[in-house]
Formats: C-alpha cells, sequence, structure tokens
C-alpha cells in the first residue's frame, strides 16, 4: 500500500512548492529582526510591508487594515476579544452554533468569564444562517456580528454579503467574518466587513501564517502584548520571512481560483454521481462550497476513518481541531444528523477524478466488511 | 571543600533464596542483566565478587545510574562507593568528605573486617573514623538514628567506604525461570501482569490482540509504548501482533452475543497456546483477575482455558483493580495504559454477556465456522515486532 489520497483538503493543504521555495531561500540569506535599524533588517521590514501591501491590494483593503498573525485562529480571538473588551459598555454578540471552535471557544470565554450574552444562531436546514435571524435578533447592546462565510464541517456558504448589509445599517454593531474556508474558492466581498479572518495553510502556503483583516475605524485591545509590531494590536517580533511569503501564496490561490474552482465543482458532481452506487450512503448538504462533501456511511465514522486509512486514504470525520476530544460536532448536530456515522471529504484542484474512482471503490469494500454485524 | 564523587557502585546480591547450582546460575543471570540495563554506560568496568558485583564508574553519572539499576530485579542492594588504600588516614580522609557531602547532622561508623589480618579491630576503626569526623566538622555521633550511616569494609586489597544501602526491587534475575508469553491489550492490568512474570525471573514476550480498523493505529502504538516500558527490565522485548478482525467477524455473524467474548476469549487462547509452542514458551500469563468483567468469572476462566493446554497462570487473579492501579502508576504505566483508545472495539461489547457459560454451548457455536483456518491465517498474519527503551528514532530531527 503505497498509495496515498488526500481527500482532507479542508484541515489544510499541501504547501505550494513555489511558495515553498521562495520561503527556503529567504530563510537562507535572513535573520534580522525586522524592526531593527540596520540596512539588513531594513530589507526584511521592507519586503514585509510590500507583502501587507499587496495582500490589501489584492483583497481591496487598505494596508494598514492587514494585521499578520499565526494563522486564522489568532485572528478569530483577537477579531472576538480583542472588540469585546476594548468597547465594553456593550454585551451582547450574535454568532452561530457551528463557528470554528477559535471562535466558539473565544464567544465562550466572553459568556462565561466577562460576562457577555451571546445569541448562537442555528442555521436553516439548507445549512446556511438566515439573515433575517440576525435582522431580529439585534439589540441595542450588541457590539458584535460575527458569522462565518463556509461552515468548515458542512460546506454551508453564507450570505454574508446580505448580513452585512442588515449589521451596517444597525449602527455601534460590528461585522467579523471568518472567510477562512472560502478565500481562494469564492469571490469575497470585504466592502462593510469590519473584520475578516484566513489562515495561508488552507491555500497552499504555510502553517503559522494568518491575516486578520481589521477595517481602521475599528479599535482592538491587543491580546498579545509587545512592541510596535501589527501597529500595537499584535505584539512579538514579527515572523517576517512567513509573513512575506504570504503574498504569493494569496495571488496564486486567487490567480487560480476561477479555474481550480472548475475542476473543484467537476470532482464534485462526479463524486455525488459514484456515491450514489454505495448502499447506505447519503450526502448530509446539497449546495453547499464544492471542495466539502459530508456524508453519512452505515458504519462508525472513526471505524471507517481507520480502514481508509489502511488505505492510504485521508479523510476525518470531524473538523480535525476537534479531532481528539470526544466533543459533539456541532454543526452536524445543528442539521439533525447523527455525527457518530458522518464523514467530511474534501477536495482541492489537485485531485483527481480517478482518486473518486479509487476512494469509491475502497468504501464500498469497507462497507461490505465492516457495515454492522 | 572539593565535590564528592562516588568511584564505584557495589553492589550485594544477598541470600537469592537458594543455594548450589542454581545459585551460580542465578548470579551469572543478575550479573548479565546488570551489565544489559547499564550498556548505555560504556565506560563502567564490572568485576565480580563472590556475593556480587563491583562497578567502577569511571567518571560515569552516579545519579543516573543509580535510577536505572533500581530496575533491575533479583539483588538485595546496591551502595555508591569510595574504594581506597587500606591505609588509615586514607580512610579517615575519605570518610569525612563523604560526612561533609550534604547537611547532615549526626552519623555513625560501621566497620566490617573481611580481612581478618588487618592490624586494626573493626570497633578500633569505627573509634578513629568518628574521632577524625568528630574533630574536623560540626556533626556529632548518634547510634541509634543517624542522618548518616558510614560502612567502611576491609578488604583484602583495599578498603570500600559507602553510605547509603539502596534497596533492590527483590524478585528473581529475569530469565532463569524461562520464558513467558504476555497476553497484552494495553488496558491498566497486562503491564502489571508482565512486571510481576518479569519479577518472578521469567523472560516475556507479548502477544497483542489487533481489530483494525475497529482499532486505531494508535491503540497499537500504545501497546507498543507499555511493551517498550516493561523492556526495561529484560533489555528488549518480542510483541507479536495478531491481525484479529477476520476472526472476530466471523464469531459475531455465528455466535449468539451473549456467547460471543466467551468465544472471542477461547480463540484468543488458542492463538496463545499456538505461538507458545512455535516459540518454546512454556507459560501464558496475563492481567485477568477474578470476577472483574463477564468473561472472568470462575466460570468463564474455567471454560476458556479449557482450549489452552499451555499452563496460564494470572498474577493479578486475586487483587483489586486499585491495587493494580497502584501498581501500574508504581511502575509508570498507567498514565500510557488509560489513553482513550479503545482495544477490543467497543462495539463488539455484547450488552449482555454469559457469567456462566457452559463449554457444550461454547463446542456448538464454534461447530458452527471454520475457525481453525481463521486461526491460521491469524498465526501467519503474526507480525513481530523487536523493541527496547533504548531505541532511539529521528534523533537528529530534534
Amino acid at each position: 500500500m503505497d498509495r496515498k489520497v488526500y481527500f482532507d483538503n479542508v484541515a489544510t493543504t499541501r504547501t505550494d512548492s513555489d511558495v515553498l521555495k521562495t520561503y527556503k531561500d529567504l530563510l537562507d540569506k535572513h535573520y534580522c529582526n525586522s524592526d531593527a535599524l540596520y540596512d539588513d533588517a531594513v530589507t526584511i521590514s521592507n519586503m514585509m510591508e510590500r507583502s501587507r501591501e499587496n495582500i490589501a491590494k489584492l483583497l481591496n483593503v487598505e494596508k494598514e487594515e492587514v494585521i499578520f498573525t499565526s494563522g486564522a485562529s489568532e485572528a478569530n480571538s483577537l477579531a472576538i476579544k480583542g472588540l469585546c473588551l476594548r468597547n465594553k459598555d456593550k454585551k451582547h454578540i450574535i454568532s452561530t452554533i457551528y463557528e470554528h471552535s477559535s471562535a466558539y471557544n473565544a464567544l465562550r470565554q466572553l459568556e462565561d468569564d466577562f460576562g457577555y450574552d451571546v445569541t448562537y444562531l442555528m442555521p436553516g436546514k439548507d445549512g446556511k444562517i438566515d439573515p433575517e435571524e440576525v435582522r431580529k435578533n439585534l439589540r441595542p447592546d450588541t457590539i458584535l456580528v460575527s458569522i462565518m462565510l463556509v461552515n468548515n464541517e458542512i460546506g454551508a456558504v453564507n450570505d454574508i454579503d446580505e448580513i452585512k448589509k442588515i449589521v451596517k445599517k444597525h449602527s455601534g454593531t460590528y461585522f467579523h467574518s471568518d472567510i477562512t474556508q472560502g478565500l481562494g474558492k469564492i469571490d469575497i466581498d470585504l466592502k462593510d466587513v469590519d473584520m475578516a479572518s484566513f489562515s495561508a495553510h488552507k491555500i497552499h502556503g504555510l502553517k503559522g501564517s494568518g491575516v486578520l483583516i481589521r477595517k481602521k475605524h475599528v479599535e482592538l485591545l491587543p491580546l498579545i502584548n509587545g512592541g510596535q509590531q501589527e501597529y500595537g494590536i499584535r505584539g512579538g517580533t514579527a515572523n517576517a520571512l512567513v509573513d512575506i511569503v504570504l503574498a504569493k501564496t494569496l495571488r496564486m490561490a486567487l490567480e487560480r481560483q476561477k479555474e481550480s474552482y472548475r475542476h473543484i465543482e467537476e470532482l464534485n458532481a462526479y463524486f455525488r454521481e459514484q456515491i450514489k452506487e454505495v448502499k447506505g450512503v447519503s450526502i448530509n448538504l446539497d449546495n453547499g462550497i464544492a471542495n466539502l462533501i459530508n456524508i453519512s456511511t452505515p458504519i462508525e465514522s472513526e471505524v471507517l476513518l481507520n480502514a481508509l486509512n489502511a488505505k492510504g486514504i485521508m479523510v476525518s470525520s470531524k473538523s480535525t481541531c476537534g479531532s481528539k476530544k470526544n466533543e459533539p460536532n456541532r454543526a452536524l448536530k445543528a442539521l439533525g444528523i447523527d455525527d457518530d456515522h458522518a464523514i467530511r471529504v474534501s477536495f482541492d484542484y489537485e485531485n483527481t477524478k480517478e482518486e473518486i474512482d479509487h476512494f469509491i471503490s475502497c468504501l464500498k469494500e469497507d462497507i461490505d466488511k465492516y457495515a454492522r454485524v | 571543600m572539593p565535590e564528592f564523587k562516588y568511584d564505584h557502585i557495589v553492589v550485594r546480591y544477598g541470600e537469592l533464596s537458594t543455594k548450589g547450582k542454581n545459585r551460580k546460575d542465578f548470579t551469572k543471570a543478575l550479573t548479565h542483566n546488570i551489565k544489559v540495563r547499564l550498556k548505555e554506560y560504556p565506560a563502567l568496568e564490572y568485576r565480580t565478587l563472590h556475593d556480587g558485583l563491583f562497578i567502577r564508574l569511571n567518571g560515569e553519572d552516579y545519579e543516573a545510574i543509580r535510577e536505572d539499576l533500581r530496575q533491575v530485579f533479583g539483588y538485595s542492594y546496591f551502595s555508591g562507593a569510595i574504594i581506597v588504600d587500606k591505609d588509615l588516614e586514607e580512610i579517615k580522609k575519605t570518610a569525612l568528605a563523604l560526612a561533609n557531602k550534604r547537611d547532615y547532622k549526626t552519623f555513625k561508623i560501621n566497620t566490617r573486617r573481611s580481612d581478618k589480618s588487618y592490624p586494626l579491630r573493626s570497633d578500633d576503626i569505627n573509634r578513629q573514623v568518628a574521632g577524625h569526623i568528630l574533630r574536623n566538622s560540626d556533626l556529632k555521633v548518634d547510634v541509634h538514628e543517624p542522618d548518616l550511616m558510614i560502612y567502611i569494609v576491609i578488604e583484602r586489597d583495599d578498603a570500600i567506604i559507602m553510605d547509603e544501602k539502596v534497596k533492590g526491587i527483590g524478585g528473581y534475575p529475569t530469565g532463569v525461570n524461562g520464558k513467558a508469553l504476555l497476553m497484552m491489550s494495553g488496558g491498566i492490568d497486562s503491564p502489571v501482569a508482565g512486571y510481576m512474570t518479569m519479577k518472578r525471573g521469567l523472560r516475556i514476550e507479548c502477544l497483542h490482540f489487533a481489530s483494525q480498523p475497529y482499532t486505531s493505529k494508535q491503540a497499537l502504538d500504545k501497546v507498543l509504548t507499555l511493551a517498550k516500558m516493561l523492556s526495561v527490565y529484560q533489555g528488549d522485548i518480542l510483541v507479536h501482533v495478531i491481525p484479529f478482525t477476520d476472526l472476530q467477524l466471523a464469531i459475531y455473524k455465528h455466535c449468539d452475543e451473549s456467547y460471543a467474548i466467551t468465544i472471542m476469549r477461547r480463540m484468543m487462547y488458542r492463538i496463545a497456546d499456538r505461538i507458545a509452542k512455535g516459540r518454546k514458551i512454556g507459560l501464558i500469563t496475563n492481567g485477568e483477575s477474578v470476577g472483574q468483567v463477564a468473561s472472568q468469572t470462575p466460570e468463564s476462566i474455567a471454560v476458556i482455558a479449557k482450549v489452552c493446554d499451555t499452563l496460564i497462570m494470572r498474577p493479578l487473579c486475586m487483587m483489586d483493580k486499585i491495587e493494580s492501579i497502584d501498581m501500574a502508576k508504581k511502575i509508570g504505566t498507567y498514565e500510557t495504559s488509560i489513553l482513550p483508545y479503545e482495544d477490543c472495539c467497543t462495539i463488539f461489547e455484547p450488552r449482555n454477556p454469559v457469567t456462566k457459560p457452559k463449554e457444550k454451548e461454547c463446542l456448538y457455536y464454534e461447530s458452527l465456522f471454520d475457525y481453525e483456518s481463521l486461526i491460521d491465517e491469524c498465526i501467519r498474519g503474526d507480525e513481530m515486532i523487536k523493541l527496547s527503551y533504548t531505541d532511539k528514532e529521528n534523533e537528529d530531527l530534534y
């Protein structure tokens, strides 16, 4: 068994070879602290600012609105806790039951330790948050609405354009969106989005790299204290070389977005067609993002995961960030789906139909053998 | 005051509860085991004594060796020692250095002469050395409960000066009583059973039944980690990993659910029996304890063990769970054992397992399918993995 099929691209993606090469070249040459004042440091600082500028252009925001972080989890924590703890006069937040654990647990912390009141919206049958629900739940003391663009478990795509319009009309409330799973797949318009988080490694970049887009009018309480770095919002010596290659990572992801998403849509359609032939399997959501399909099978997820793993196929049974805890899958539960039998298959532009064929035949074999006895 | 350092370790074998030729075999095995356990200290030099072992440290770290030596079965005690000429002035000087090693308040000297031709009697040496320490330090003599006991042994060629006596962990030298096959699930009990078996002088091999995909790769890794932990008592360890899933599925297809565990255990013992015979192992051991689960009632144990004619011993059979937990904590396997990976998958756990199974029923169910060839498959699939606690992986990476 040498063959490997990687269908867990929502957990992370392979690092792009171009990005990796650029990063290695930088690592070989540079080591100075980007905040130092001698030439070698200034060179790095300049490259980092160039990267910031390019990222800003690619996302249609201002340079000063790009805050480098260690990833989307930090960006989510900073956005949610940083905003709320800086503006303590209002203590109501609207979010969803199926946010990524970094956002969800930040909200829980605000509730449990700081006396905030959080409304967790439930998705409809289509997996989406109804913008009307946002409107209904807005209160005079609502400081933040935080709703993810694409859910990482079931792939539901939320209409953040509609949601941001509603929030915009409600003065004094900020809108944050975790755009991690949508970036590089679908078009995103950050106009009137006060804050947005994403990480590099979901778009073939490096782990330990991410961004919080924070519009200029938004004030945040720093979570990591330090010096002047990142406009005083995020302290610590910059991970400069990693931040530098993020611009390239993002540019390449956006350049290939159209073409690769078309390919992913083909894979999605092909998968849906082929899976029909496997008895006892159902697809848990239609009309979600094309690169993610959540299915239910007659085998316990953990057993199926092990069986597929033995055949070199990598998929997930729940969000990887919760995979080692026995916590229920909030997204599936909200949709009334038994999370003990669900697995998540996620594609990338590098995957092929032939890999899907292999997956389907392995899945059939495993169901024949292990589906309950 | 220069830093005090031992230059030797003296291991005393004690009585070993045995005499004659056996004793010779035992001391030989014990010496071998000590050398194996301390193989990571290449500078050590060994000299056998009639009742023990002299280890010259040659600069190796006594404190580290002290911990490792405490994982060898079969000796009575050991001491860190300094060896000097039999010259009384040398002895005095060394004893004083030892007394100043830590912040002791009281001491006592205990001298023994192996060399009866030595001009001073033991008592005279005690007085002279004690006098020297009293004159040159703030320590006082306390003959009843001294903080520090200094032992001086006058041997034929030199004098040995020691303080603490570190008690061994007892048992017999591993290997002197042959080999045992340990059925190892990955739970709390089996590593304890393995420890106790090795302590009685048996070298063990482990037998693990893997039910992939019902159990994960991590569950197997956990078993291998536990086996590695046990290998410190015997140098290395062989683990037989048996692919058990197909046989298990057949059992659940053909047998009534209430009998599934009983039949499964009978199959495991059949396989253990065959592995033991093939490896010339005379004893099977495991972590079973009477009454702990349905398959461990006296009736169950009796019906299950009937399929196996290799001798079976269950070191924990009359121990409480809490006692094995304490022991697992003591030998350091507990934290690994409780990692939450399933061993014999819970989806196979019947709701109402039989507690008083009948052999007739077992035979009936077993007649419904060709388990012999499935067992053959298991034996053929035996993946033998040799491990040692000294194995190092990816050293360069870290």
